[in-house]
């Protein structure tokens, strides 16, 4: 259980350890595999998660677009019943009023006994009224029946008994007045028998008013009043209510029908407002219903939701997020090691040839020597005879002759041995400049006597137009004996081999060596390069020459290529550049 | 006993053939393959053929074979420079007679007295 624990910040964020193991670099398949990883779990995530989001944003915007239109239309409709049940209110008050003083006139009116018979009859069959009183046009009560005496007051300067005298009925706003409890005046305007105009008021309860909003009221985040036109509040507000009993809240503009808006409070809260300018059939009115809900309140559930599927949503993110980053990272790992013990299989294959060709190499040098040395052994075996044999030597003049000979031989001894010095100094070499013509003639010396046995001819066209190449001279050096001598295996005795060079732009040169020996089957063609592929019989060949000569070719930042037709031969089209870039040596 | 010699690097045919006349053994010289197949066409005879390996042209092996075909009688030393004689005959009874270079002559002389028993020996040349 520990352990596993302690591997899992390593799963979660891999090193892909690199250390000291710049020589392997060319073999990787990936150059950066932290940035690899990086971008398969950015994909892999993109995939995964970005149309979960983009779904799941766009399911959002419909809700919430469906819940605020059926919210809206919701207090609209709300507000549309709260004004009819307002207007109702006051339009069957003023028509009782209307009725009373058309039925009776102001005679019977003014008659106090009659008028209290009038307030008792009203307030049984419509009820929420508390006193009744005439008022003459001068604005001076006449008379009053009701639980306040207020006979004789002066109205005259009363708003709502101004409004009384343009229209034919009027409705006052909640106000105190003398009696100093809140209530609304309705009034209608009639005619005496002597023509002068007179007033019939009611005083009208504000409390059934209340009573009648607040059973609209529907939730707790609900808040339902009356204000008048400059926002002062009439009737009480749970929420809104500001400085002065005014509310505060924007007043909306006038609109002749119900509507509902969206809006924010002075928290910046977002709200819902409905709204409904109060006018009746009989008398205009100066109220303005408010029905105002809290959006918060009525998203509630749709929030509650929401906040589950995000929890849903981000514990489903965060464990596809640790599913892809672990898998990732096994993945690049897994490509990571496998790339790894190829390159060390390579380098170490590698490395294996070098030895191989070296030897090779000081195998055919051996051969060289030993005729030359053959030589010095007979001709100074033949100089012992002479002396051993024949007693003749002082006189004899082929003595010099012989002794010349000897030195001959060790001369050509020495020739091959420098030469051979010459090409194993060239492995620890660096980029120099190379004469391509002179390279091939020297790998082509080593071959010159099985080519002799075997009949081969060898035709090398390196024309003199090829620059010198700024390259690692070991490196070419192997990579065309390795070809050549794949060549030699290739061919029977009697064929040939052609290399010629050419340039391929400003700056590469193509090097082709063909032989017109057994060439490649097409099923083989492809794979010659992969390693431990070999046509040979077990024990022959290990099937790393082509492949090695391959990554010598890539070290050198060039390419190789190979055309053949079974039967015909084969050709390989090295292409390497004249000069290699610092940087990309780097 | 009469000695074909052939080999390719002429210097060294030369001086052997004059250590063999040293030690009494005719050695009829000749640098490649053909030239001493046709002198065998031609008529002459061999007790003894010492053939190099490899030369140009025709080499050791195949040259034994053609001049087995004209003279079944003719024995045959060969001279290699590469690698020791394992290398050719590992195994067969000719290993023996294969040479390597650089040569020992006493160890050549031996070899062709040994191939030469039952014929008449350098001491019946000589004589």
């Amino acid at each position: 259980m520990t352990e596993s624990l302690n591997k899992f910040p390593g799963a979660m964020w891999p090193q892909f350890h690199r250390k000291n193991d710049e020589h392997l670099n060319p073999y990787y398949t990936f150059q950066d595999y932290r940035q690899t990883w990086g971008m398969t779990i950015f994909i892999l995530m993109m995939t995964a998660l970005l149309p979960l989001v983009v779904m799941t944003l766009i399911y959002y915007q419909l809700i919430e677009t469906s819940i605020n239109t059926e919210s809206l239309l919701r207090t609209e409709r709300l507000a549309s019943n709260a004004r009819r049940a307002v207007t109702f209110f006051l339009e069957e008050r003023l028509a009782a009023l209307t009725f009373t003083v058309n039925e009776m006139g102001y005679d019977q009116l003014t008659n106090p006994g009659h008028l209290s018979e009038v307030l008792r009859n009203l307030k049984l069959g419509f009820g929420g009224l508390t006193d009744l009183s005439v008022i003459a046009d001068s604005g001076t009560q006449v008379t009053y029946a009701g639980p306040f005496n207020l006979e004789g007051k002066d109205y005259s300067n009363q708003p709502w008994f101004m409004e009384c005298q343009q229209h034919s009925a009027c409705v006052s706003e909640i106000f105190s007045g003398y009696r100093d409890v809140p209530h609304i005046v309705v009034a209608v305007k009639s005619m005496r028998p002597d023509g002068r105009l007179f007033v019939l008021r009611a005083t009208l309860e504000t409390e059934r008013l209340i009573q009648a909003l607040s059973s609209y009221k529907t939730g707790e985040h609900a808040d339902i009043f009356l204000v008048n036109r400059n926002g002062l509040l009439q009737t009480p507000s749970q929420f809104y209510e500001g400085e002065s009993h005014h509310m505060n809240i924007p007043l909306p503009a006038y609109s002749d029908r119900t509507r509902a808006v969206m809006s924010t409070d002075r928290n910046g809260q977002p709200i819902l407002i409905g709204y409904a300018f109060i006018d009746t059939t009989i008398a205009p009115t100066s109220f303005l219903l408010m029905v105002v809900k809290q959006k918060a309140g009525m998203m509630k559930v749709w929030l509650d939701l929401r906040s589950n599927i995000n929890w849903f949503f981000g514990v489903s993110a965060l464990i596809i997020a640790i599913v892809i980053t672990l898998t990732s990272t096994v993945m690049v790992n897994q490509i990571f090691q496998a790339d790894r013990q190829k390159a060390e299989t390579m380098v170490a294959a590698e490395r294996n040839c070098q030895l191989a060709s070296i030897g090779q190499l000081a195998a055919g040098v051996a051969h060289e020597i030993n005729n030359p040395l053959a030589l010095i052994n007979e001709t100074a075996g033949y100089v012992k005879d002479l002396f051993t044999i024949k007693q003749q030597y002082k006189e004899d003049p082929d003595l010099l002759e012989h002794i010349d000979s000897i030195i001959d031989a060790v001369e050509r001894c020495g020739t091959i041995t420098r030469q051979l010095l010459g090409f194993a100094r060239r492995f620890d070499v660096q980029n120099q400049p190379i004469d391509l013509n002179e390279m091939v003639a020297d790998v082509i010396n080593f071959h010159k006597k099985e080519a002799e046995y075997r009949n081969i001819k060898i035709h090398v066209d390196i024309p003199e137009t090829i620059p010198l190449i700024e390259t690692d001279r070991g490196k070419l050096q192997q990579i065309i004996l390795n070809l050549v001598n794949n060549a030699f295996q290739a061919i029977a005795n009697g064929c040939f081999l052609d290399i010629r060079a050419e340039m391929d732009g400003p700056e590469h040169v193509r090097l082709f060596i063909r032989d017109n020996g057994c060439g490649i089957s097409e099923d083989h063609l492809n794979k010659v390069f992969e390693p431990f592929f070999t046509t040979k019989k077990e024990g022959q060949g290990t099937g790393l020459g082509l492949s090695i000569t391959y990554g010598l070719v890539q070290k050198l930042h060039g390419n190789i290529t190979v055309q053949s037709k079974t039967g015909q031969g084969t050709t390989f089209v090295v292409t390497l550049p004249v000069q290699i870039k610092k940087e990309s040596q780097s | 006993m009469k000695v074909l010699l052939v080999d390719d690097e002429q210097k060294f045919a030369v001086m052997l053939a004059k250590r063999l006349a040293l030690r009494g053994i005719q050695a009829d010289v000749y640098f490649s393959g053909e030239k001493a197949l046709e002198l065998v066409q031609q008529g002459n005879r061999f007790d003894v053929a010492i053939l190099d390996v490899k030369m140009p042209g025709i080499g050791g092996i195949e040259l034994k074979q053609r001049l087995q075909e004209l003279d079944e009688q003719m024995k045959f030393v060969f001279l290699t420079g590469h690698g020791s004689k394992m290398d050719y005959a590992a195994g067969t009874h000719e290993a023996e007679n294969y040479l390597p270079k650089p040569l020992k002559i006493d160890v050549l002389i031996e070899t062709l007295n040994r191939l030469t028993e039952g014929q008449p020996g350098v001491s019946d040349i000589d004589g």
